[in-house]
Order: C-alpha cells, then sequence, then structure tokens
C-alpha cells in the first residue's frame, strides 16, 4: 500500500510530469508563466482543484451513473474552480488580477478532467489524493522552471511577491539587456519547445 | 464599423491561439495532419459561435437577473458540455454526412478552452449580444486559420530531418512560436 | 427508466450541493472581496489623483442610483480646505473591453482635480497604456464641467496616444460620461456629503 501510494504520487514529479510528459494543460502552461510568482499560483491553484476534485470522483465513483459521468465530473471540478477563484479574489487579489480568466479556465485543463477520469473514477481515495497531489505538484513545478527561464531572459530579474528582485541578471552579466520577446506570446511556445527538447534529451541518456 | 473591429481584432491581433494561449491543447494534438485540422476547425467555428450566444443569454438573464455571478464557471461549462452532446445527438441523425466529418472532435471541444475561454471574454469584455456573436465568430474563424497554417507547417517539417530531441511536440511549439511572431505584427493595426 | 432516473437524480443532487456550498463561500468571502478591490483597484487611483486627504474617503462613501446604475462616491478634504468627490465610471470600448475611469472633481469650483484608468485589461498593451500613461490622463486635470472632453478627432479637446485610438477614445468617453454624471447629480452629492 506505501509503496503504490509513493508511486502514484511519485509518477507525476518525473515520468509523468505535466505539461512535459503528459502533454496537455498547455493553455495555462503558455498563458501565465510570465513570471516565477504567476507559475507558481497558478501551480497550486491547479493542485489544490486537482486533489479534491480526485477526492470527489473517488468518492462518488460507485453512485455515478457511467452515461452521465463526464457531466459529474465537470460539475464537480468546476465547484472547486469556483471556490478557489472567490477564495483568491479574497486572500490574493493582485494575483487573481494577473492570472485573469485563466483562473475560472482550470475547469477545462485536460489535466484535471484527464485525472479524474484515468485514475479517480477507478481508485480509492487515499490513492486518488497521492495521484492529484503528485501530478499538480509536478505541474507546479513545472510552471514555476518555465516562469523562471522567461523572466530571466524577459525581464532579466526575478521578483517574487513584490519587493525587491531575489536574482539579477545584470550581478552576472554586466550591462544585461533583457530580452523582452521572452515574456511576449512567441517566447512562451519557443520556451517551452526548447525546454521539452531539453527534457528528451536528458531523458534519453 | 465597431463590428468590423471586432471581427479584425478577433482574428489577428487577438488571435484566440496565438495571442491569448486559448484551445492549445487541440492545437497540437489534431495539427498533424491536414485533414483532421481542417474538421476541428469546422466543429470549433460551429460550436464556439453557438456556445457564444447561449452563454451571454444565460448571462444576461439568468445569472446577472439573479445576481448570482459566482456560479458562472459552473453555469458554462454545463452550458458547453451539454451543447456538444446535443449538436453531436443532431447532427448524428440530421445531417450523418457532417457528423461522419465532425463526430470524432466534437467530444473533445468539451475541454477546448478556447470555446469556454472565448465565452468567459465577451462576458468581461461586456459586449452586446450582436458583439458577442461577431467576437465569437471572428475567434472561431482566427483559431480555425491558425490551425490550418500550423498543420500545413508541421506536414512540410514531417518531412524534414528534425534532430532526434526536437522531434514532435517540441518542434511543434518552436513552429507555433513563430507564427505567434508573425501574428505580432498584426499588433497596432486597428 | 430507472437508468434515466438515477441519472437525473445524481446530476441534480450534484448540481444543488454545488450551488449551496458556493453560497455560502460567496457570502463568506463578499466583504472581503470588496475589501480587496478598493485597495487594490480604487483606492491607488484615489490616491494619485487627490495625494494626501485630511479624512478618509472609503469610511464616508455613499451610493446614488441613477438610470438603474449604483455608483458609489467617495468624498474627500483636500489640503487645500476644498472639498472634492471622486467616483468611477465606464468608456465603452472597442475590442479592448471597458476602460474603468476614476474621476476626482473638487466641488467647489467645480473642475476635474485629476483622473486615473483603474481598469486591467485583458489584453496586454492595450488598457495597460492609459494605465502607464500617466501625460495622457493628466490632459483632464483642472478642465470645467464645460470642457469638451472628447478627443479631438471627435471634436473635442483631448489628443490621443498615438496608436491606441481605441483605448483613448474609451477613456474620454468615460470623462465625458462622469461629467454629465456630475452635472446631473450634483444637487444630490452636496446632500449626502453635508
Amino acid at each position: 500500500m506505501a509503496q503504490s501510494l509513493a508511486k502514484e504520487f511519485t509518477k507525476g514529479l518525473w515520468a509523468e510530469i505535466p505539461p512535459f510528459r503528459l502533454v496537455l494543460g498547455l493553455c495555462p502552461t503558455l498563458a501565465v508563466t510570465k513570471s516565477v510568482e504567476n507559475g507558481i499560483g497558478m501551480g497550486v491553484a491547479t493542485t489544490f482543484v486537482l486533489v479534491f476534485a480526485n477526492l470527489l470522483v473517488s468518492l462518488l465513483r460507485n453512485v455515478i451513473p457511467s452515461k452521465v459521468r463526464i457531466a459529474c465530473y465537470v460539475v464537480i471540478i468546476a465547484t472547486f474552480v469556483t471556490i478557489v477563484e472567490l477564495v483568491m479574489q479574497a486572500y490574493t487579489y493582485e494575483l487573481f488580477l494577473k492570472l485573469g480568466i485563466f483562473i475560472p479556465l482550470i475547469v477545462v485543463n485536460c489535466i484535471v478532467l484527464g485525472r479524474a477520469e484515468a485514475f479517480a473514477s477507478k481508485n480509492g481515495p487515499v490513492l486518488s489524493i497521492a495521484d492529484g497531489l503528485g501530478i499538480g505538484i509536478g505541474f507546479t513545478l513545472s510552471l514555476a522552471a518555465l516562469g523562471a527561464v522567461r523572466e530571466i531572459i524577459g525581464a532579466g530579474t526575478i521578483t517574487i511577491w513584490g519587493g525587491t528582485p531575489v536574482f539579477e541578471m545584470v550581478n552576472i552579466f554586466p550591462g544585461y539587456n533583457p530580452f523582452a520577446f521572452m515574456v511576449e506570446a512567441p517566447g512562451a511556445f519557443i520556451a517551452l519547445g526548447l525546454m521539452l527538447a531539453a527534457m528528451n534529451l536528458i531523458g534519453s541518456k | 464599423m465597431e463590428y468590423f473591429e471586432i471581427f479584425i481584432a478577433g482574428i489577428f491581433i487577438n488571435n484566440i491561439l496565438l495571442a491569448q494561449f486559448l484551445g492549445n491543447c487541440p492545437f497540437l494534438g489534431t495539427s498533424k495532419k491536414m485533414e483532421t485540422a481542417v474538421g476541428m476547425a469546422m466543429a470549433v467555428i460551429f460550436v464556439l459561435v453557438m456556445a457564444g450566444m447561449i452563454t451571454w443569454i444565460v448571462d444576461t438573464y439568468l445569472l446577472k437577473a439573479l445576481d448570482v455571478e459566482y456560479l458562472r464557471t459552473v453555469s458554462f461549462i454545463l452550458v458547453i458540455a451539454s451543447l456538444v452532446q446535443f449538436v453531436e445527438m443532431f447532427l448524428k441523425k440530421s445531417i450523418p454526412a457532417l457528423y461522419a466529418g465532425l463526430g470524432i472532435f466534437l467530444p473533445l471541444i468539451t475541454t477546448n478552452c478556447a470555446v469556454m475561454g472565448a465565452c468567459l471574454l465577451n462576458i468581461s469584455k461586456e459586449y452586446s449580444f450582436l458583439s458577442a456573436l461577431v467576437s465569437s465568430f471572428s475567434y472561431a474563424v482566427g483559431f480555425g486559420l491558425a490551425l490550418v497554417l500550423f498543420a500545413g507547417l508541421r506536414e512540410r517539417i514531417n518531412l524534414a530531418r528534425v534532430p532526434k530531441p526536437l522531434q514532435d511536440t517540441s518542434i511543434g511549439l518552436i513552429t507555433a512560436g513563430m507564427i505567434a511572431l508573425t501574428f505580432m505584427s498584426f499588433k497596432g493595426m486597428v | 427508466m430507472r437508468e434515466m432516473i438515477s441519472m437525473i437524480v445524481v446530476l441534480t443532487a450534484l448540481t444543488a450541493v454545488s450551488g449551496g456550498l458556493l453560497a455560502g463561500i460567496k457570502s463568506g468571502t463578499e466583504n472581503r472581496i470588496e475589501e480587496q478591490i478598493f485597495k487594490f483597484q480604487l483606492a491607488p487611483a484615489m490616491n494619485d489623483i487627490f495625494g494626501e486627504v485630511e479624512n478618509e474617503p472609503a469610511k464616508e462613501q455613499f451610493q446614488i442610483e441613477y438610470e438603474g446604475m449604483i455608483y458609489k462616491f467617495y468624498p474627500a478634504k483636500l489640503e487645500d480646505g476644498s472639498t472634492a468627490v471622486a467616483f468611477e465610471t465606464k468608456g465603452k470600448g472597442g475590442y479592448g473591453g471597458d476602460v474603468g475611469l476614476m474621476v476626482g472633481i473638487n466641488i467647489d469650483n467645480d473642475q476635474i482635480v485629476a483622473a486615473r484608468v483603474t481598469t486591467h485589461s485583458e489584453t496586454p498593451g492595450l488598457g495597460a497604456r492609459a494605465k502607464d500613461d500617466p501625460e495622457f490622463v493628466t490632459q483632464f486635470t483642472d478642465k470645467s464641467m464645460d470642457n469638451n472632453l472628447n478627443l479631438k478627432k471627435n471634436g473635442g479637446e483631448i489628443d490621443a496616444m498615438s496608436g491606441a485610438t481605441i483605448t483613448s477614445t474609451a477613456v474620454s468617453l468615460a470623462a465625458v460620461q462622469a461629467q454629465n454624471l456630475y452635472k446631473k447629480l450634483k444637487p444630490e452629492i452636496l446632500k449626502q456629503i453635508k
């Protein structure tokens, strides 16, 4: 039991890490990773929805009739998404503004529905939580990494939760000129493409 | 004039795939072959325009009227999911030829965030019904345009010798980045 | 048939529970959300408009309903002793969406103290520019209620931001709307401020 629990949890961190290995959930990945902070915020919000949606789907898996299962999953997911939306508005309003419509769009993030359908509907609640947590943390790490790459190249600094930047490119390369292309739309696609290639390269060895 | 601006902006400047990042999963998933890309594009145009109209009506006459706007996410996704189901049943019975072409793409559209995203954008911009209709249509056409362009490029790339780590999704993303770059030049056009 | 019933029952029950749960959370977070909106959107704009004030506009706010819309007014005692009021109007924008504009008007001489853009636009670079480019909105400063605050191309006195005509139009429309609102509601405002 403990072994399979650990397995379900850790698979989300490398073997099936989204969106690199599990090419799902690309929209928020590309859209919000202008900075590390946004990436982490989006990742945590998604993780919350993933864990609770997985838990509920797993608990109700014998009650939900199979013909309307997708509709039921969607209602469950949408409920948790709205909870995240309201709580973020109340407590982290600035981040909520930055993430914009991508918070309600967690509802159509294929990762969440995908896990509900592929995993939680077939497994018990404890395993489902482990699965949701693992995939969620993997997703958060990916978003943070992509955010870091884009923010360092595109803005030349890393700033987390206001205040002074924790990292400045000019300290390493004096006279570094930020390459603003990276925080624009095309930069998102290209950065993700190159990072995916790097992962393939590491994985193939 | 206003509608024309919304139309042009929706297709080129705020292109839903390349500038707003909505609907990227099917963008990469169904663009390997031109044929599937065209099918997906048609299905999205069909569903998005209908979803745009229905969600606008639901939002204005139900959610805003009853002051329960916090239920927007839940109700929109239900509307879209049932719409897709309904369209699927309707096409199967009435226009089997069209169903044969679009059928397999329809279920995928429920989780296509381009549809949900465009509906939410219409609401957040406080569009009138007609503007919402025009913008939904232009987003859908923009989606189709980007998808078909991209599929064309990908078919060519498949014939090229791509370094191993870059193959498939990786080179796809980089190509998409290049298209997004060209679309950036439309900024400031209106 | 039984299957059909169970499908309907489960889906209805689920939706009902979801609706109830969300209504509860909504009412629990409502006040806090309103505070946040004020703190992050309206308060900074108001701070820019009035500078130091001698009262607390947020606590003294009042509402006036006009043509089916509720407007919130924030009264301020300025450092020079005059009284002013700030409120937010929305200008219809093209594809960029609506632009919110906070306008502060000095009640003693009916002049605009300053105006600031409040809305975060979905489209980067459009509404955002009006927000980050203070030069455009400073054109409204010290204008009276009789100035024509439309853009020059529409017969008014305001220069558009280059390359952002639509946002400029939306902002100037919001300003004109603020003028009209103030002219119509001034007696009511005076009554509320005391």
